[in-house]
């Protein structure tokens, strides 16, 4: 136990200088925890302290913080989530994301509340961390290898009772795809904005830790009373006690078609045949490939798909997945209705190490540019990535990560890919990151989410407004309201900070919101940290993220839907719908108003000041 | 003699068709009980009573069973209206008097029923909540009647007590109400009701009734919190927000569902859902559908002629990111803010829920005293969502809709339902609560 003055932290931050090849452990201030809470605030806080956000993303500059949080090491569910910021090779603002799995939880049980990477090594390293001892060790021999193969080398080291988890980086992250993912227990990602291209341009290929250190919990009772709403509420959610167990989240799939939403050809519409939705549903896919459902560490809602699926060469391949993102973005999204394609392409991916939703995103527009003749046949060697090629989609997968051919443009995200041939509207990014698999013109909370996105086009970083306009109960919020639809997105928005932060599920969210959170965290750490305390740190943390991108260089003009979805309308329970540019305008300045932010959605100096963010801290 | 129109149409009928839905759907009269009439001038310029047939049902009424009297003189209409005609008449009489209306009012009624010999005048009916306190007045005049029904008695009688009251009540028969208008007088039908089932509720609570109104004679301002706004006749129709279709669906069936699940009485209680300069405010929140109320959209800026009401909605938003905020009074929640338990000899500050449901949904919900301060009560709101203000009705927030926040004031009635019934079957609250509720 620590002896540290607030419960719930070790106070100890892990800090490696690859450059230098040192690693030191530095105290946790107290107040930056109590005001940061973990996860992603504090991780956000760290990582603003450490880089200048106008930094090269790829350069020894960069660096990368992931942070645990006072929940994780209790039995809070689903609180076992790691959170990793970094300033994006990919959109060059902020990068946040976020996985589950085991890695999380082991990396608290190690001592420490938060590790930060700078600098960059000039050959292949890994970090080894156990309590009491944190190493770089060189990694050649692991450059080059998938992250299955990386993850199943170094957890090979695991001892009884301190099982050695790992994170890692796969060939795409070596080769600096934008678009790279971090990869722990094989298949869980942080797959979002190129954190594993920030590894790669740091030559770190893996993160390897073990422990068994415990957190004391301050007042049990008060705890105790926040976990038994919460698991409550979890046993009754419709979402969180079956859907997800018996579907995955792919079962949102015929869902998310039947509120007009699911996204078709690049966003060139929303309109699909519903025998071809079925073949890429949540039930099809728990008919035909599904093994067995698995969880994430304490979770009790057991979204995850142990898949098999018949090899393109015969035989079979066993892997995870897919989740409804892949499912649709690298299925309808790109005209491709076959789950076995899909699949495999998905289990490449992931040994590969590429965020799954980019990629879909990405060969959409390729898709798109080839449909208008702006990739030629013969660039491919004859395969054709036309809408609904499913051999390009394989195919193409393999040469991304290793920037092959057509692959090297791939690799560069579907804004550079199409700006490169001359058509950059084609790209369906926001900040340059692809866009979810939710069309937003059926809703305009979504499309202001994505929009706002302190990543750029992240659904769950953005806000999830399909959770709430779709499956939100009693909380069901209106789709296409321009007065509600700025506060109900950043309350979404401040949830999930919430939930980042704590380190738990954004599932949860089905099911309660901050009041349990709150019970647990205070009860955690014995001090105040209410809903409305909750809600201080949400902002904060919200408008840091801001601060971080304007310094970056993001402007309002960057908080915009691509054209198609001014221009272009889909129907939406018999009537057409767009988010006009007026629209999108005022939704904008409304939500700048309700963050306090200034007309060109700049924190004004007198907010940072209230929000103690005024400041760099070194 | 006037001419005499046999068909009712138009928004005359269709408001007496709503009333008289609403009516039973408060549950304020049987199937064929009550009467309401209005007094106005017709199309050719004559002054008129309009009232209900004789034995129609108010939950369906048809065309031709509203009948046109002429206000001066006897008609052949007569025969078909209502038997107490004679007494509209003479309320309608009264100066500024535009409607009158006749329900059964049972939890008034029981609650000022006495087994004391009769002739004997009764006592006066002492509301002890806000909404009665400020609309009817700190008493409420009973009355007996040998024939409690259509008597020339009743129509001398009842008028008298209207004269000074907006409401009265006819002893093991039910009340009588005036208005300016029709909705006016079923307004103050609604607050009598509910003031009758905050008592009756009480006395099933085992609350020291006689306590509570002495508290209540000797410092009414500091027993209560700030009076409700005054009942406004004008402006129903008005709404600002036509073109936020889906907001406006969700306003409609909140209002709807206040009223007919008996979450406030009609026309009372607030809702609203904040946009970024503005709000959309309903200062009527209990709307039958039918009935409908003001739909408004109001700056959030603080504004000198803010009612009490408006202010505190426009406080919480300044002091929180909720997105919607509803204010009602819940008869049982109104009651259960006094409740002491046995042994004790102060009201708790807080309500324990004994069902699952409210006890893993709201692990306690606090009460507050009537001038609790703004900040404290949004503090309070933070933590758990919904508060009773003791004589202030129940405040609830939600982060995302009103079809949210609805929810909070509807689970805390089941929660006090439970209480109640509970205590009256003598079982020990303290025992079915979970122990570290008091902590909470």
């Amino acid at each position: 136990m620590s002896d540290y003055p607030i419960s719930g932290y070790h106070g100890r931050v892990l800090v490696a200088d690859l450059s230098r090849g040192e690693v030191r452990t530095v105290p946790l201030d107290p107040e930056t925890a109590l005001g940061y809470l973990g996860g992603r605030g504090l991780a956000t806080r760290l990582l603003y302290d450490t880089i200048d956000p106008a930094c090269d993303p790829h350069g020894p500059d960069n660096a990368f913080v992931i942070a645990a949080s006072p929940l994780i090491g209790t039995n809070a569910p689903t609180a076992g989530r790691g959170h990793m910021v970094f300033k994006s090779p990919l959109t060059g603002v902020i990068g946040t994301s976020n996985s589950g799995g085991t890695w999380g939880h082991a990396f608290k049980s190690a001592g420490y509340d938060a590790l930060v990477v700078t600098g960059a090594a000039a050959s292949p390293v890994m970090l080894d961390i156990a309590p009491g001892r944190a190493e770089i060790l060189p990694a050649g021999h692991l450059w080059g290898k998938t992250t299955h193969e990386t993850n199943d080398i170094l957890a090979a080291a695991s001892e009884p009772g301190r099982p050695a988890r790992v994170l890692c980086i796969g060939p795409a992250g070596e080769n600096l795809v934008r678009f790279a993912a971090v990869a722990n227990d094989r298949n869980r990602v942080y797959g979002r904005c190129g954190p594993g291209a920030v590894w790669g341009s740091k030559k770190l290929k893996a993160v390897r830790v073990q422990g068994r250190e415990k957190i004391s919990i301050a007042d049990p009772e008060k705890y105790q009373s926040g976990l038994d709403q919460a698991i409550y509420l979890m046993k009754q959610a419709p979402v969180t006690k079956r859907l997800m167990r018996d579907l995955g989240t792919a079962g949102l799939v015929e869902l998310i078609n039947l509120i007009a939403m699911l996204p078709h050809k690049n966003f060139q519409d929303c309109v699909h045949r519903d025998e071809d939705v079925e073949r890429v549903s949540g039930e099809t896919l728990a008919k035909t490939l599904l093994e067995k459902a698995g969880s994430c560490y304490l979770c009790p809602i057991g979204c995850q798909r142990h898949t098999r699926v018949p090899g393109r060469a015969g035989g079979e391949e066993r892997g995870e997945g897919p989740e409804y993102e892949t499912m649709v973005l690298m299925g309808p999204l790109c005209g491709i209705y076959d789950m076995a394609a899909i699949t495999r392409a998905n289990y490449r991916a992931n040994e590969l190490g590429l965020d799954t939703m980019s990629y879909g995103g990405t060969v959409a527009c390729a898709m798109e540019l080839a449909e208008r003749g702006l990739i030629g046949r013969e660039e491919m060697g004859g395969l054709d990535v036309s809408f609904g090629g499913a051999e390009a989609l394989e195919t193409l997968v393999g040469m991304t990560a290793r920037r092959e051919g057509l692959g090297a443009e791939l690799a560069e995200g579907a804004q550079r890919l199409a700006a490169g041939r001359g058509r950059p509207e084609l790209a369906m990014t926001v900040k340059k990151l692809e866009i979810p698999a939710y069309d937003p013109r059926a809703s305009y909370t979504q499309a202001l989410g994505y929009m706002t996105s302190p990543s750029g086009a992240c659904h769950l970083r953005g806000g999830y407004a399909v959770s709430l306009a779709f499956f939100g109960g009693a909380k069901e919020i209106p789709r296409f309201s321009l007065l509600q639809s700025p506060i109900a997105i950043r309350n979404m928005q401040n949830t999930g900070i919430l939930q980042d932060s704590l380190g738990v599920c954004r599932f949860t969210g089905y099911a309660f919101s901050a009041d349990p959170w709150a019970r647990m965290a205070s009860g955690v750490t014995g001090r105040d940290l209410s809903v409305a305390r909750l809600e201080e740190i949400e902002n904060r943390v919200a408008t840091l993220e801001r601060q971080f991108n304007i310094e970056a260089g993001a402007t309002a003009e960057d908080d915009a839907l691509p054209d198609r979805f001014a221009d272009v309308p889909v129907v939406v329970e018999g009537r057409e719908r767009r988010v006009s540019r007026d629209d999108q305008e005022r939704m904008k300045r409304d939500y700048y108003r309700i963050r306090g932010w200034d007309e060109e959605g700049r924190p004004t100096p007198e907010l940072r000041r209230a929000l103690g963010i005024a400041e760099r801290r070194r | 003699m006037s001419a005499v129109k046999w068909q009712a149409a138009g928004d005359l009928l269709r408001e007496f068709q709503a009333l008289g839905r609403a009516s039973l759907l408060y549950d304020i009269q049987d199937s064929h009980s009550g009467n309401m009439a209005v007094r106005r001038t017709n199309e050719r310029g004559q002054d008129e009573i309009v009232i209900t047939a004789t034995g129609s049902q108010k939950g369906d009424l048809e065309p031709s069973q509203i009948c046109f009297l002429s206000a001066t003189e006897t008609d052949y209409g007569y025969y078909k209206a209502s038997s107490e005609t004679d007494i509209h008449a003479r309320i309608l009489a009264l100066p500024g008097v535009r409607a009158s209306m006749h329900a059964h009012l049972k939890d008034l009624i029981l609650a000022t029923l006495d087994d004391a010999p009769k002739p004997e005048r009764p006592p006066d009916f002492v509301p002890v909540d806000p909404l009665a306190r400020h609309h009817l007045g700190a008493a409420v005049p009973v009355d007996w009647f040998a024939v409690p029904s259509g008597s020339p008695e009743l129509a001398r009688v009842i008028p008298e007590r209207l004269a000074a009251h907006p409401l009265t009540i006819i002893f093991g028969h039910g009340a009588m109400a005036k208005g300016r208008s029709l909705r006016e007088a079923f307004f103050r039908l609604c607050v009598g009701n509910y003031a009758g089932a905050v008592v009756r509720s009480m006395e099933r609570l085992r609350i020291d009734l006689g306590a509570v109104r002495s508290a209540l004679a000797a410092d009414p301002a500091r027993a209560l919190a700030a009076p409700p706004p005054d009942y406004e006749v004008e402006g129903d129709e008005r709404s600002d927000f036509r073109d936020e279709e889906e907001i406006l669906k969700e306003f409609v069936k909140a209002g709807h569902r206040v009223f007919e699940s008996r979450l406030s009485p009609f026309h009372t209680g607030s809702m609203s859902v904040r946009g970024v300069a503005t709000m959309l405010y309903a200062p009527k929140a209990s709307m039958p559908r039918e009935v409908g109320g003001p739909l408004l959209r109001v700056p959030l800026a603080p504004a000198p002629a803010d009612d009490a009401e408006t202010a505190l909605h426009k406080a919480i938003y300044a002091g929180s990111d909720f997105q919607s905020v509803m204010h009602c009074h819940i008869a049982e929640a109104e009651a259960a803010a006094y409740y002491v338990y046995p042994g004790e000899t102060a009201p708790a500050d807080r309500i324990i829920p004994v069902d699952a449901e409210g006890s893993f949904l709201y692990l306690v919900i606090p009460v507050l005293p009537p001038d609790v301060p703004a900040a404290a009560l949004i503090r309070a709101l933070h933590d758990y969502k919904a508060v009773v203000v003791r004589g202030g009705g129940v405040w609830s927030v939600g982060g995302q809709s009103l079809s949210e926040v609805l929810h909070h004031p509807s689970s805390l009635r089941e929660i006090c339902i439970f209480r109640m019934g509970a205590v009256e079957r003598g079982l020990d609250l303290r025992k079915m609560e979970p122990k570290k509720a008091k902590r909470w």
